[in-house]
């Protein structure tokens, strides 16, 4: 855009900067928009799950409701506690939109790049982590019990998921060479557009658990053990009002917007998918766009139905399945992924490979029987994994959780 | 564990058997199911049918409506008599005494002629703000006055609006037929023949003055006035022994039972002279609580018929005793 500028006669750092302006208004408007139209389609689906219709009052179908209530916090009473650290207290919201909004700079919208970090997994990994500053930043300086129990919660919760999610993208970084994330999106684009990496058993395991270990990042409902509304009232939120409140909602919907086009660029081939190529040009973006938007939409209606269906964990399960069960899968999935890319790529280093399966696949040529070899030794791998780990765990839950009746006419446990 | 005993079609199971391998099987059920309501109630027709787990349900309100039961109950209202325009209510004080939050507040109408009371309201207040809809007041009307609403939309935002006065609470006779047909017609006739007795008691527009801004209301007929108004007039010039204060409605030996009741009473309390004493000590007290007119009436029966309009008699002299006691460990 900024050499476009230049073109037309303006200065280069003057280009440079109006080309900025316009590129971070709208990640901030789009971000915004997106994370209003997330809550009013958060809202309706889960209504229906609900036998229910949600809100269809206002506007059309009801889709302004999100700016009845935004215009509703935002003339409301803005109200600080008086022993509040004032400070922290009014930080801790800007620091939670600051993170969420600076992941938005690397998302590929499509075929359009806001900016392309040659390390932009890194990237948005690293503003993720600054949630549980801002979590802990909120919970202590409310000065309320409530808070502060909610943003101890948060930050273990946090550290532990970060955990298998970071270790659940290195697959994809492994498999793609890169952590740019166009280059992950261009080398998605095989089989006309559909290679995304979750038909591959790698890609599949890999998008499971990192969709999981990003429920519990975005404080999605059965990991929403931060905001338990049953136990500690709003979590760190609780002694947040008017304008604030919504800076935090905004900024938990805009990282759940973040999570899905994260997810759907690392796995399901961000906007690639059939006849984006053919179109090409300006047509083939705003396909790759619908593509993407609809992969992401559809992950989070995922979300939704996760929410709508399963009750929150228990800290210990939380913690427990953090550990017990991503943790050693993800371990797995990057073994099995350095056999796939040994497969399928390697090749100088190791030339008995190439005299034994030919050549290495590329993108203009596939070699099927190496590629069948590595999609049948890894799914053997994954496969045997998670059914070894889930049978340990089931035992596991089995011998803590239940009693026999003849434990409890003893009284032991 | 099974919960076979529940398994019926409207009932998810979610089988866990613990012997068999858990991969998930229970949340891809779980979320199938879920699914299934989602696509149903999305694409499925509005469903009314209350056994069904699966479809819309909802009634969108402000366009659709469910019907409202006979005896739903809401706010109390008062009523009147289409035909003549008089109200029900005789100001008897019952549903004042019986409502439990207190947000009944009536002023009985008096002859301006004699200074005498009539049993009709000058003024009936209520606090719909703090009325709890309990339904006390409509259970307890002698005189079928008082009864319970089905309008429910009554949110304001001026507030000393919910202090309803009597022309706001009246409704005739024929809307509360509307809304409870049966419920009327049970007691209909009895109410009927109770509201003639007291138009004869109330002389000029005592007792209708009220009905003639009801919303709703049939328009009262102005040529009923003089021959209502004579009738009342001759009933209050009757001459009233204790017995007629008792009770109009009351049958003469129901009557001669109650004053017998009463005297066995004081003469049991008479037997034991340290309650006896307390007791009439705490008469005079009663009688300035107590505002029903049977109650200051009543009182030449002597004090113990004033005695426990609230409190039972014997409570009141237990009370009393303790009173005593008190006062005697003080030393006095
Ligand atoms: S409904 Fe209950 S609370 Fe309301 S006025 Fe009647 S007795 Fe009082
Ligand atoms: S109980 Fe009935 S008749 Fe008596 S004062 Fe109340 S409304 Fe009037």
């Amino acid at each position: 855009m900024a050499d476009a500028l230049t073109q037309l006669g303006f200065a280069s750092w003057l280009s440079v900067l109006i080309a900025s302006i316009i590129k971070v208004t709208l990640i901030l408007v789009g971000g915004s928009v997106g994370m209003m139209f997330l809550t009013w389609y958060e809202r309706r689906s889960i209504s229906y799950m609900q036998d229910r219709r949600g809100p269809n009052r206002v506007g059309p179908q009801g889709l302004l409701q999100p700016i009845s209530e935004a215009i509703k916090t935002m003339t409301k009473e803005d109200a600080t506690p008086r022993d509040a650290d004032k400070i922290v207290h009014f930080l801790a919201p800007v620091v939670m939109l600051g993170a969420t909004v600076l992941s938005f700079a690397v998302i590929p919208w499509g075929r359009m790049f806001p900016v392309d970090l040659n390390a932009a997994v890194l990237f948005v990994i690293a503003t993720g982590g600054l949630h549980s500053i801002g979590m802990m930043m909120a919970g202590w300086g409310s000065n309320n019990k409530f808070a502060l129990l909610g943003g101890m919660r948060g930050v273990a919760q946090l550290i532990s998921y970060e955990i298998p999610q970071v270790m659940a993208i290195i697959p994809v970084v492994l498999m793609t060479g890169s952590m740019s994330l166009q280059k992950i999106v261009e080398a998605q684009n095989d089989f006309a557009g559909l290679g995304w990496y979750v038909f591959s058993p790698v890609g599949l395991l890999g998008f499971a658990l990192f969709f999981t270990a990003s429920l519990a990042e975005g404080e999605r409902t059965p990991f929403d053990i931060p905001e338990a509304d049953s136990e500690i009232i709003a979590g760190y939120m609780t002694e947040y009002s008017g304008m604030k409140f919504a800076v935090f909602y905004l900024s938990n919907y805009m990282s759940n917007l973040a999570v899905c086009f994260i997810t759907a660029t690392l796995y399901l081939g961000g906007g690639n998918g059939p006849g984006v190529d053919a179109l090409g040009g300006i047509a083939g973006g705003l396909l790759s766009l619908i593509y993407f938007l609809l992969k992401s939409f559809a992950l989070f209606f995922v979300m939704v139905l996760i929410r709508a269906t399963v009750p929150r964990l228990r800290v210990d399960q939380l913690m427990s399945f953090a550990w017990k069960f991503l943790l050693p899968l993800v371990l797995v999935n990057i073994l099995s992924a350095s056999f796939w890319v040994a497969l399928l790529r390697w090749d100088q280093q190791w030339p008995k490979l190439t005299e034994w399966f030919g050549a290495p696949s590329t993108a203009d040529a596939t070699n099927w029987g190496r590629l069948a070899i590595a999609i049948v030794l890894t799914l053997l791998i994954n496969a045997g994994a998670v059914a070894l780990i889930m049978r340990l765990t089931n035992r596991n839950v089995q011998k803590h959780l239940y009693t026999t009746d003849e434990e409890l006419a003893l009284g032991l446990s | 564990m099974t919960l076979s005993h529940l398994a019926t079609e409207d009932v998810f199971v979610v089988e866990r058997n613990d012997a068999d391998f858990r991969g998930g099987q229970g949340m891809t059920k779980g979320l199938g199911i879920v699914f299934r309501k989602f696509r149903k109630a999305l694409f499925g027709k509005p469903n009314s049918d209350r056994a069904d787990t699966e479809g819309q349900f909802n009634v969108q309100y402000p366009e659709e409506r469910l019907a409202i039961p006979e005896a739903y109950r809401n706010m109390p209202i008062l009523l009147y008599d289409d035909a003549t325009g008089h109200e029900l209510c005789t100001s008897c004080f019952q549903c004042e005494r019986i409502c439990p939050p207190q947000v009944i507040h009536i002023t009985q109408a008096k002859d301006p002629a004699t200074g005498k009371p009539v049993p009709a309201a000058a003024k009936f207040v209520l606090e719909y703000d703090t009325c709890m809809s309990c339904g006390y007041c409509a259970e307890v009307c002698p005189f079928d006055a008082i009864k319970m609403d089905h309008d429910f939309e009554l949110s304001t935002a001026n507030h000393p609006e919910l202090d309803v006065d009597y022309n706001r609470l009246l409704r005739p006779v024929s809307y509360y037929e509307t809304i409870a047909p049966t419920m009327w017609s049970e007691v209909k006739e009895q109410a009927m023949k109770k509201l003639q007795n007291n138009i004869k008691r109330r002389p000029g527009d005592i007792g209708r003055d009220h009905g003639q801004k009801i919303k709703g209301g049939a328009p009262v007929a102005a040529a009923a006035t003089p021959a209502a108004g004579a009738a009342p007039a001759a009933g209050a010039a009757k001459p009233r022994g204790p017995v007629a204060a008792i009770g109009k409605n009351m049958s003469e030996d129901k009557t001669a039972k109650l004053l017998a009741i009463r005297a066995a009473n004081a003469a049991k309390r008479g037997g034991g002279a340290a309650d006896a004493a307390p007791v009439a000590q705490a008469a005079p007290v009663v009688e300035t609580v107590a505002d029903a007119p049977a109650a200051a009436s009543a009182a030449p029966t002597g004090p113990v018929a004033a005695i426990g309009q609230n409190m039972s008699e014997d409570k009141r002299a237990k009370l009393e005793a303790i009173r005593a006691a008190k006062r005697a460990q003080r030393g006095e």
